[in-house]
């Protein structure tokens, strides 16, 4: 048995402790624990850990196999996310106990505060005491008991699992039912409280999802997209697409749904040029051995940073949205052109990972594939917050692609229309994030950086937050950037363009005095080495491709992603559409689109009359319509760079 | 050809006097469509029988290709590998939709003649594919054209070379009944060859220009064989015989010596002889390397003919075991000239292989004595002039596989449009024509809307393979029935089209797949992409850009605010109107005053259901809410009416307000233009609500007039504010609301409810006809209610969702803070500011 003081030494250094002792089997005592937060956080071996006291935050967050006792209280997400194990707490937990149980004994002696259980996917939660309110909110599965009274709108927007209560359901939430409870339902209860020596008398009462919200209740009519030309208020107020809309929601009543991103003209990259004529430059295909490219980011607070062969990255996109042959085809690419990739939403794959050199482990606000892990074995870790397509929504996948193999790695029940919570359970105000992040860099050592996926909206006021809270990147992503599903209405009409992100993200850290402080990877809509040179002009430190490498590796923009049945097999779960898919032809296609990138880059860099591709800056660029130079603040020098068409460049 | 030898990032000029679409910023070739030799608009007429339009199809299918009955069963269809569905589960069945079509609209099909309009006349040595395709091109330019063929039969290796299993009699008869009839300028001489009928001089002396298509009649020999055995015969001979009706007896067992198309075809054919139990046909390369089209392969193999790869015949034997082949075997070695890999003898491999019949199918070539004497051959070829298709006499043209060597039906007819194009230019004066290439055009046909169009597999064609009377020569296969034909166009990609998103439109999709597929090493093809991403685009907005309700954007809660979820939290979207008119969202109907009854009562319905209101002259009853709208002067209130909203027509001018009930609101409805007098009598006279009216036109439906004009709300608050007055009148806005995200907007900028007219008469089914919505398709009037009431839920629901979105838990919280504007015109008719530099002070 170890002892650790926390009276002596600070929590980051006690739970390498914990971890050393757990390596070699070792059980430990912690004493003075003073409720200080992360307390075990990231233990992953099979020892007791007996905090003599009260714990803070998240306490035994992020661990597996160890067996936590806690001799008196703790504070918010007491066990987050924790795969298995268990915790016994003496006392009272505070709120989000459970939090994204994964398989874990969770023993609450006492009462437990609001919210228990959130997104929880399996594993016990027994609460002696009375619970707050909304127990089990948006559960996915596993087993909440609580002997005491439920609090107010037990089991609100669960899609699986069940609620026992033992005293008085105060009232159930929104899409929450009774059901029975069986003789050897209750026995098996009864059992698992004697294992935790707790006794009760009475009678159980059980809650289960209602089903009435799992799916949508009508489906939506498959339409192949109008083009875009035609769709715009430009054609004709009542165009066909108008047209086709209402028609459509008049027959299912509820917003309609589709992939990719916005779909008419925003302004964007190609309404600013660079100032210099480099066409009539000739590029020569060794520019890339002369030009550096090279970049790291993430190393801001010490971690290691994600270092890469050109400021590009994969775009997160998730194994769900996508099928596992495009996820690999991109991982493949990343690692043949050595830059990153990122996991998105679904959870880390051993393939992935085997296949991408760095690879970003993205943590959204259902925990869906969540594991300690996969973070220990990521490169950096992300905390989403939200997307360009769709900021203020969590992640949409439809039944089709919710599978048993996507159910099963999301933790989820299979087959339902899933949308992930828009916010997190343990972050409603920036604070919570630093607490959040704290917690992320116990469980991985600090060794890797964690960032930050902001969707773009009021970015000035997000930079700065962002900025403070720590994190070591933003990934910002404009409102031209694409999802697998989403409202369309949500795609078209909220966030600004990814051309006023960077300038209000850059506005805005020079504006609190930490100008380049905080590096940016700008998304949304970047397609070709040319739309890089221009972001990393307005201040980008890298920019993220993600339906331009699934172009490149195939995608034929349809956007019907949110179908399941992608022609290609990229957008689908379905194996016969999967199968489609050539994961080694389209990884080298990915790879050729990612070099000829790089090739454009350089090229630009070196007409421009640099050696390093982040020399390029501001001056290099003008504005060519008056919103570009609203929006940037650039000089507006419309037709600049226009060219009679006979003159333009031809290949013979 | 590759699917890339036309250079889609960079295309030279189309020829001219050519309908060429490249220049069509929405429009990119596809695949299919590069890979034809002759640019065959193939997804618009797949996309045309999708709609049943066949002389749509029709017109697509030939305006290039004269052959298209006979391509439609025989084309080898380069543009099947290049269809990016075959890397999916298969390539559009391009050819045989093209039979379909054919054969749907049949062999009485007519194209309009053209007329004779010019004075040269053209001599046309060869009636196959290449002279013929150059006939009827230079026939449309105007021209008179003579056509001297040296058979008794026009269409060259068409009816010489392909055997009637593969295309029926009859069908070629099709194709040249259609030239016949588009082209009365073409004059036919037949039985009439080069040198025996007709010489080059006497050619010259009657026609301003002369085009050599003479195809390449000839087989190859081999060298190893004494082609004077008769137990050898040429492939090219072989099937002239038998398409010249012939019907030999066949020893037991034929080889035929090749992989191209011939050996296919005389495989094929000796198949069905009488006599003939086992056809193998030895090749000297592997299963990977063999040029006959994969289906000919297959349909081979299905008929029992045995391919033997890998094997060189070096000798003719007979000995005990009977007539045969002596053989070795080969590997492959180092790519030759043409970068095939060349097959190599395996030392020791000597085998026998018994056969009583051996047909000799290794390539073709030209012959003509006439041509020879003039010094214009060139071994087995004419000798021309790719660049400009000339032979060495400067009146002479050439073009086919007599000018190019052996090669397909398509190919000879690239050829003849090529040698047509040169010999104009010739006939016009231009001496320096601007280089030839193939021109691409559209017919930009909307993409099929079949919803199962990414689940249907390749639809097959049945096969029949020898039939029950194989000397009968059936036809091998059957083409689409109705049903099969619509799943199968319904999958096609369609590269071509413009696709729904402005970011990925079709040409940065093809940019895109360029970078994705070109070689780094390809400078100039790596540079042309770099130029053209160089180039400046159009704007995002074109210069009479109106001010549009969706240039506006919402600013969604991240980090600055608490996230509000769309999914789950609740958001309040009643109303009440006035203080008084409770309904379940800020959303109100109006505009049905004069439409039919059953309109009426289904807009009633729905309106009850959803818990909305109606303005207008008339209540549509089901106790829906009425704001009675009048003109003060000419009709009487309605002791019904919860509302009373005095309109004037022509402009506002001031009036007598009557007295209303207690319990009734007064409102007012107002134009722009009223806004500086309407206002302050609206106010002074204590009006409950001010009904905007941003519609643009007038009459029962003034929505439908274009753009609405919402700076209206923009004035009325700056006017209200002015006064300090904002807070003592309601806002209602009518005007090209189209969505629950306008409705948001409208809010964001100041209205308490908008008014809706135009999308309801698309949600009851209606449809527009000069300005007027007409009822009389859609459902019936429980259907009609039932989607007034979804539409209206559907907005409420959008409505809430961009509430939430900003962080907000009720939409009439939505305010002008929560939105920026992208457009500039906007943004001064709405004073919301746009995003990005300075935004953020």
């Amino acid at each position: 048995m170890a002892t650790i003081d926390l009276a002596e030494i600070p929590v980051r250094e006690a739970n390498e402790l914990i971890r050393r002792a757990g390596a070699v089997g070792e059980n430990v005592e912690v004493l003075n624990p003073d409720a200080k937060h992360h307390i075990g956080v990231g233990l992953v071996h099979d020892i007791n850990v007996k905090i003599r006291g009260s714990a803070g935050y998240f306490c035994a967050g992020l661990t597996d196999t160890a067996r936590f006792e806690v001799d008196n209280n703790v504070g918010w997400g007491l066990a987050d996310n924790m795969l298995g194990g268990s915790v016994v707490v003496h006392g009272n937990a505070g709120a989000i106990a459970g939090v994204a149980n994964r398989g874990a004994d969770i023993i609450v002696h006492g009462n437990v505060g609001s919210r228990a259980g959130q997104v929880m996917k399996s594993g016990t939660l027994v609460c002696a005491g009375n619970a707050n309110f909304m127990a089990g909110y948006i559960m996915y599965g596993g087993r909440i008991i609580i002997l005491g009274d439920s609090g107010e709108q037990v089991g609100q927007d669960m899609t699986g699992g069940d609620i026992i209560v033992g005293g008085n359901i105060n009232s159930l939430g929104k899409d929450a039912a009774l059901t029975d409870l069986s003789g050897a339902e209750s026995d098996k209860i009864l059992e698992l409280l004697d294992r935790y020596k707790i006794s009760h008398k009475g009678v159980f009462q059980k809650i289960t999802n209602d089903g009435k919200q799992l799916r949508y209740s009508r489906d939506e009519p498959r339409t192949r997209a109008i083009p875009f030309f035609e769709a715009t208020g430009d054609a004709g107020y009542w165009n066909e697409k108008v047209q086709e809309d209402i028609h459509i929601k008049a027959q299912i009543g509820r917003y309609r749904i589709r992939g990719y991103g916005t779909s008419r003209p925003l302004p964007h990259f190609s309404d600013i040029a660079f100032r210099k004529d480099i066409e009539s430059l000739r590029p020569d295909p060794d520019v890339v051995d002369r030009i550096e490219m090279k970049t790291e980011i993430g190393g801001r607070t010490g971690a290691k940073p994600i270092k890469l062969s050109m400021p590009v990255m994969i775009a997160p996109m998730s194994y769900g949205a996508l099928s596992k042959s495009a996820k690999l085809a991109l991982a493949t690419a990343s690692a043949l052109s050595d830059i990153s990739e990122n996991t998105g939403e679904g959870g880390m794959m051993d393939e992935q990972r085997e296949a991408a050199n760095q690879l970003i482990y993205q943590c959204l606000s259902g925990r869906l594939g969540w594991s300690i892990h996969d973070m220990q074995r990521a490169d950096g870790l992300e905390i989403y917050i939200s997307q360009g397509a769709k900021p203020g929504l969590g992640g949409q996948l439809m039944a089709n692609k919710v599978t048993a193999e996507i159910a099963r790695i999301r933790g989820i029940p299979e087959g339902i229309d899933l949308r992930s919570p828009s916010r997190h359970p343990d972050v409603l105000g920036a604070d919570d994030l630093v607490i959040k992040i704290e917690e992320f860099r116990e469980a991985t050592g600090y060794r890797i950086p964690v960032s930050v996926k902001l969707g773009a909206g009021r970015v000035s006021d997000d930079i700065k937050i962002a900025c403070k809270d720590g994190f070591d990147y933003v990934s910002l992503d404009g409102l031209q950037g694409s999802t697998g599903a989403a409202g369309s209405e949500v795609l078209e009409f909220v966030g600004i363009p990814t051309l006023a992100a960077i300038q209000e993200a850059v506005d805005a850290l020079a504006e609190i005095g930490r100008p380049g402080e905080l590096p940016i990877v700008l998304m949304g809509g970047i397609k070709t080495g040319v739309d890089a040179a221009k972001a990393l002009a307005l201040g980008a430190s890298a920019v993220a491709v993600g339906t331009s490498a699934l172009i490149a590796g195939g995608c034929i923009s349809c956007l019907q992603c949110h179908v399941g049945n992608c022609v290609v097999g990229i957008a689908t779960q379905d194996p016969e559409h999967e199968r489609r898919y050539n994961i080694s032809t389209e990884a080298r296609n990915i790879h050729h689109f990612l070099e000829s990138f790089r090739w454009q880059l350089a090229a630009i860099t070196e007409g421009l009359g640099y050696d390093d591709v982040h020399k390029i800056c501001r001056d290099d660029l003008v504005a060519l319509t008056p919103e570009a130079a609203e929006i940037t603040g650039l000089d507006y020098v419309p037709g600049h760079g226009a060219r009679e068409p006979a003159l333009l460049s031809r290949v013979s | 050809m590759s699917v890339y030898e036309f250079d889609r990032v960079a295309p030279i000029d189309p020829p001219a006097g050519s309908r060429d679409d490249v220049d069509d910023v929405h429009f990119v070739p596809a695949p299919c469509q590069v890979a034809c030799p002759i640019g065959t608009d193939a997804p618009s007429y797949i996309a045309y029988t999708w709609e049943g339009k066949f002389e749509e199809a029709f017109e697509a299918i030939t305006a290039t290709n004269p052959f298209s009955s006979i391509c439609g069963r025989v084309c080898d269809a380069p543009c099947e590998p290049a269809c990016r569905r075959a890397d999916s589960d298969g390539a559009i069945a391009i050819r045989n939709i093209k039979r379909y079509v054919m054969d749907k609209l049949g062999p009485d099909f007519r194209p309009t003649p053209v007329e004779v309009t010019r004075g040269e006349t053209i001599g046309i040595v060869g009636g196959g594919p290449a002279g013929l395709t150059a006939a009827k091109d230079l026939a449309e330019a105007g021209f008179e054209v003579h056509v001297y063929e040296m058979t008794d039969r026009l269409g060259g290796m068409m009816v010489w070379g392909i055997p009637t299993f593969r295309l029926p009699v009859g069908i070629i008869q099709q194709d040249l009944d259609r030239l016949a009839a588009r082209c009365p300028g073409i004059k036919i001489h037949l039985s009439c060859g080069l040198g025996s009928g007709v010489t080059l001089d006497e050619l010259k002396q009657r026609h301003d220009a002369v085009l050599v298509s003479i195809g390449a009649w000839q087989g190859k020999d081999m060298a190893e064989l004494d082609p004077n055995d008769p137990r050898i015969v040429n492939g090219v001979d072989y099937l002239r015989r038998i398409n010249g009706g012939e019907r030999p007896d066949m020893p037991e067992t034929v080889l035929v010596i090749g992989g191209g198309d011939v050996a296919m075809d005389a495989c094929r054919a000796a198949r069905r002889l009488t006599g003939c139990k086992h056809v193998k046909v030895l090749y000297r390369r592997g299963p990977d390397e063999i040029p006959a089209r994969r289906e000919e392969l297959e349909g081979a193999i299905q008929e029992g003919i045995e391919i033997i790869y890998n094997v060189q015949p070096v000798d003719i034997t007979e000995g005990d075991a009977g007539f045969g082949l002596q053989c070795v075997r080969t590997e492959l070695g180092e790519p030759d000239e043409d970068g095939r890999r060349r097959p190599v003898d395996v030392v020791g491999s000597e085998h026998f292989v018994a056969g009583g019949l051996v047909v000799v199918a290794v390539g073709q070539k030209a012959e003509c004595d006439e041509l020879a004497r003039n010094f214009m051959m060139n071994g087995d070829r004419v000798r021309t002039d790719w660049d400009d298709m000339r032979t060495s006499d400067a009146k002479v043209f050439a073009a086919g596989d007599g000018a190019f060597g052996g090669s397909t039906i398509v190919m000879a007819m690239q050829h003849g449009h090529r040698a047509a194009y040169y010999m104009k230019a010739f006939l016009d004066g231009n001496s320096k024509p601007l280089p030839y290439r193939t021109p691409f055009r559209t017919s930009r046909v909307p993409v099929a809307q079949d919803p199962e169009w990414e689940i249907f597999n390749r639809q097959h064609q049945d096969f029949k393979g020898l039939g029950d009377k194989p000397l009968a020569f059936p036809e091998i296969e059957t083409t689409y029935d109705d049903a099969a034909v619509r799943a199968e166009v319904a999958r096609c990609y369609r590269c071509d089209a413009e696709t729904g998103s402005a970011d990925y439109s079709v040409q940065n999709r093809e940019d895109i797949f360029m970078m994705a597929r070109a070689k780094l090493s390809d400078v100039p093809t790596q540079t042309a992409i770099l130029n053209k991403r160089l180039k400046s685009h159009a704007e995002p907005f074109p210069e009479d850009h109106l001010p549009s309700l969706d240039d506006l954007v919402f600013l969604p809660a991240n980090l600055s605010r608490l996230v509000i979820d769309p999914y789950r939290d609740p958001c309040n979207v009643t109303a009440r109107i006035g203080g008084r008119i409770a309904l379940a969202s800020p959303l109100l109907a109006t505009g049905f005053d004069a439409a039919p009854v059953e309109i009426r009562n289904a807009l009633g319905a729905g309106l009850a259901d959803h818990g909305s209101a109606y303005i207008g002259q008339q209540s549509v009853g089901n106790n829906v809410p009425w704001l009675q709208l009048l003109d003060p002067e000419n009709d009487a209130p309605s002791a019904q009416a919860a509302a009373l909203i005095y309109t004037r027509e022509g402009g506002f001018t001031e009036f007598a307000v009557p007295a209303c009930a207690d319990d009734q609101l007064k409102g007012l409805r107002v134009h722009r233009d009223d806004l500086k007098h309407a206002l302050p009598f609206a106010l002074d006279h204590e009006f409950d609500v001010l009904l905007l009216d941003g519609s643009p036109g007038s009459g029962v439906w003034p929505e439908l007039a274009g753009n609405p004009d919402f700076a209206v709300i923009r004035d009325t608050l700056r006017l209200l504010r002015a006064m300090n007055r904002e807070e003592d009148i309601e806002i209602l806005y009518f005007g090209g609301i189209r969505s629950g995200t306008d409705l948001a907007k409208m809010i964001g900028l100041g209205a308490n409810g908008v008014v809706l007219g135009a999308s309801l008469g698309f949600a009851l089914g209606g449809q527009v006809a000069d300005g007027e919505f007409e009822f009389s398709g859609g459902g019936d009037e429980q259907e009609r209610g039932e989607a007034v009431s979804l539409f209206f839920k559907s907005l409420a629901m959008e409505a809430s969702i961009m509430a939430r979105c900003t962080g907000k838990t009720d939409i009439h919280n939505i305010e002008p803070e929560d939105l920026r504007s992208i457009a500039r015109a906007t943004s001064l008719a709405t004073g919301i500011p746009m995003p990005g530099k300075d935004a953020h002070r």
